[in-house]
């Protein structure tokens, strides 16, 4: 059976799939920096990422994430009242995004380059807003989580920057933070991404990650960005923090390797197909096996065995260097996007059930937030959520 | 479980169709009865030929061609059961397929396909190949698609097909019927994405498959009585799939069944890992087992789990057989869908964990089934064959099938004797 013709989930699930590559190009042709030049005082600076429209940059836009990231997880000062101050740190916080990406600044004298920074909220100030909003919900307890430490997973506040150039990234989270009166930084992580066209990159474990995402306005639409009411172009944000054990499983032969992700290393599904096709979840052998093998990760993943919406996958690689035992604090920082949360959990928990990848993987920081919708001048970051 | 090359194959036909006009529409033709290979050579031109209504008699032979009935209230009948055989060769995806309302496949023999031996379906593309680079995980449209109306499978042996014998999706009004499968890849039968689907299925064997009978998200008036699902490495499932409309799956009547023995190594291997079970149900809701014999399955006689975040809720069994058996009843449902409500009467015993049945009306706890060494598949196309099978009497001049189905008085439906219909099934017969 490994002659059936090609399977197109995207289609299936989406409806769509022809106009992938034309949305994508057309995204990275329109973009501008917001309000100020372009250029910069040095030649290779990358061409700017809009920061104002209906939603925040870095997370669909550029479609090509940029190769560098830090992302910072804070809590709120103030206690649970997330009244005034909130509404006015989140507006402080987006104006100053605005002036960081609208050209050389104190703290960017080159300018802000490809720099992107989206910010959400946690289940905590959600909940004390209104218990009902979108991710206002902490997320259950998935394998492994009793061994993240106090305080890495339970954050009030998310600031995701992205750029091409590592060195912008912390001049400019520490100017956001400061526009949040009391806020301190609970865990923050910076990652790395290899070489790769949209969202696919190398991960640390040697394969390709963010292969079938959703791609383009309408795929984005259907499954990433909240549609209806004032949070629309808002989306639900996980992070997780997997430290990998690439040591083990690099020791694992290469087949057995392509067996717990269900692809080749260059991409390929063991059901057939290019580097970039969707796995075939019925292809069998003659005896009866799953060509993309029962407990691989890609069949585990796959969003239709629980209906949920096709993530968007952004994650980076990170290195911290060895812990006491000698073993590497190394691993992944998961990313993912979608128009709610259960996307994530009901994912996760049937992973737990079933994903012969999840044994190196430990969990050392998880969160779930809210990146709110998009912002300018005239509508401040957050404002939505009191309307 | 799925559908995917269904629309592959009514795209070609509607091509067919523009090039042809008859071929799969349900007009063209005019005779009330075609004789295959007296007339034309092949079924696909017989249906051509035939009016609606009409009846395609096949001589025995070997046809190596696949059908598509897209005609109302054709018959494809053969003249004798084990002589009349549509052959995939082992690289065609489909034997006989049904499209269209009041279709009758009766008395042959459909073998070696890559997906399907016999299939009746509402899925199918009047507007052409617009969808043939999107057959994948086909969410059933029930708006788009309405399910097919009224059939028959009766007297049909499905061996070694690559997923499924005889399968029926996007249907209602139907039987199956006193037929056989083996060899299937997937399951020997399968009935699977209907609503109030008034469909019997009665008096067939089931041997050699990775499961004998499967049901996915078909709900409320299946009526599952009198068949023999044994021999196989599952022997039957109801289980609930978010890969496929009608989550989740309910209300089956389950009733006079013998469903024993399923640990049949020289078959496809089931693709999970299957094993020794009886009955699984996966995320199944409110099914009504009555007096089933289910037996000498190794791991377990009824396993229950949950699909996802669906729970294996309300199932109640009466006066079943359940003995000789790994365990009478299993639960490995994950925490997050706790099975609740499963009932048997008299209770059954061992069970996994041993207080699984103490109170049936609410929360019920979890084990874990040891684990067990599952022997390697045969290909689908090596499985033995199957004994003879009986062909069906004439049955005379009929009307069109009725537009519901007539289902047997159940209250009359004893615990089958240990050895149902064991003179069909070659696993009974010891020549495994």
């Amino acid at each position: 059976m490994s002659d059936t013709p090609g399977i197109s989930r995207r289609a299936l699930l989406l409806g769509t799939g022809g106009v992938v590559a034309a949305a994508a190009v057309a995204a990275v042709g329109t973009a501008v920096t917001q309000g100020g030049p372009t250029t910069s005082t040095t030649t290779d600076r990358a061409p700017g990422v809009r920061a104002t429209g209906r939603t925040q940059a870095g997370v669909a836009r550029p479609a090509t994430p940029q190769r560098q990231a830090l992302h910072a997880v804070l809590r709120l000062g103030g206690g649970a009242d997330p009244g005034p101050d909130l509404r006015s740190g989140l507006a402080a916080a987006g104006a100053t995004i605005l002036r960081l990406v609208s050209g050389p600044s104190d703290e960017l004298p080159d300018g802000p380059g490809d720099l992107t920074i989206h910010v959400g909220l946690g289940p905590g100030p959600l909940a004390a807003i209104d218990p009902t909003l979108p991710a206002a919900t902490a997320m259950p307890r998935f394998a492994g989580d009793d061994g993240i430490p106090a305080g890495r997973d339970d954050g009030d506040v998310l600031v995701a920057l992205a750029s091409s150039d590592g060195t912008a990234l912390r001049p400019a989270l520490d100017a956001v933070v400061a526009s949040l009166p009391g806020a301190t930084t609970l865990w923050a992580e910076h990652g790395f991404r290899g070489p790769g066209q949209g969202t696919i990159a190398r991960n640390p474990l040697g394969y390709h990650d963010g292969i079938i995402v959703p791609e383009g306005d309408d795929e984005l639409d259907e499954n990433v960005w909240l549609a209806h009411g004032p949070l629309a172009g808002a989306t639900v944000c996980v992070l997780r923090r997997l430290r990998l054990d690439r040591t083990r499983f690099a020791a694992l032969a290469e087949g057995e390797r392509d067996r717990v992700i269900g692809r080749h290393a260059d991409g390929r599904p063991l059901s057939g197909g290019g580097p970039t096709a969707e796995v075939d979840l019925q292809a069998k052998t003659p005896e009866g096996a799953y060509l993309t093998p029962a407990r691989s990760h890609a069949r585990a993943a796959h969003p239709s065995f629980t209906g949920s919406a096709l993530m968007l996958r952004r994650g980076y690689a990170f290195d911290r260097g060895p812990l006491a035992d000698g073993t590497a604090d190394a691993g992944l920082l998961f990313v993912c996007f979608a128009h709610d949360l259960e996307t994530f959990v009901r994912t996760q928990l049937r992973l737990d059930e079933t994903d012969d990848l999840m044994p190196f993987t430990t969990p050392t920081a998880s969160g779930s937030f809210l990146v709110l919708p998009g912002f300018d001048a005239a509508h401040p970051l957050g404002h939505q959520l009191w309307a | 479980m799925l559908s995917r090359p269904l629309t592959a194959l009514l795209a070609a036909c509607a091509l067919v169709a523009v090039l042809a006009t008859t071929a799969c529409g349900g007009s063209g033709g005019d005779r009330s009865l075609v004789h295959v290979p007296g007339d034309v050579a092949t079924i696909t031109k017989a249906v051509d030929r035939v009016a609606p209504g009409g009846t395609v008699l096949i001589a025995p032979g070997v046809y190596d061609e696949q059908v598509v009935v897209g005609k109302r209230d054709v018959t494809i009948r053969g003249e004798d059961r084990d002589a009349v055989v549509v052959d995939g060769g082992g690289r065609r995806p489909y034997g006989v397929v049904a499209t269209a309302d009041g279709v009758r496949i009766e008395n042959l023999t459909v073998r070696r396909t890559t997906f399907y031996g016999v299939l009746v379906t509402g899925l199918h593309d009047e507007n052409g190949p617009s969808a043939h680079d999107g057959q994948g995980y086909t969410h059933l449209d029930p708006d788009k698609f309405p399910p097919v109306q009224r059939f028959s499978i009766d007297h049909v042996t499905a061996t070694d097909n690559g997923l499924y014998g005889i399968y029926a999706f996007d249907a209602n009004h139907g039987v199956i019927r006193d037929s056989y499968a083996s060899g299937s890849a997937d399951s020997g039968f399968y009935v699977g994405q209907c609503r109030s689907c008034d469909i019997l299925v009665q008096g067939n064997v089931a041997e050699r498959n990775a499961v004998g009978f499967e049901n996915a998200n078909a709900s409320d008036s299946v009526v599952i009585v009198g068949n023999r699902f044994s021999g196989n490495r599952v022997g039957m499932t109801l289980i609930s799939n978010y890969q496929e409309a009608f989550t989740p799956q309910r209300a089956n009547t389950v009733v006079g069944n013998l469903v024993s023995d399923n640990q049949q190594a020289d078959t496809p291997e089931q693709a999970t890992g299957g094993w020794g079970i009886g009955l699984g149900i996966s995320g199944g809701q409110d099914n009504v087992l009555l007096r089933n014999r289910i037996t000498g399955n190794v791991r377990a006689g009824v396993l229950l789990a949950n699909t996802e975040d669906l729970a294996a809720t309300g199932n109640t069994f009466t006066d079943d057989v359940l003995t000789g058996n790994g365990v009478a009843v299993a639960n490995v449902s994950a925490a997050r869908a706790p099975a609740s409500g499963n009932c048997v009467t008299p209770a059954a015993a061992p069970t996994l964990p041993a207080d699984l049945l103490a109170d049936c009306h609410g929360t019920q706890p979890t084990g874990t089934l040891p684990a067990v060494d599952v022997p390697a598949g045969t290909s689908f196309l090596e499985v033995a064959a199957p004994p003879a099978q009986p062909s069906m009497p004439d049955p005379g001049e009929r009307g069109p099938l009725p537009a519901t189905v007539t289902m047997p008085d159940l209250d009359t439906i004893p615990v089958p004797a240990a050895d149902l219909l064991a003179d069909l099934a070659g696993t009974a017969q010891g020549s495994s």
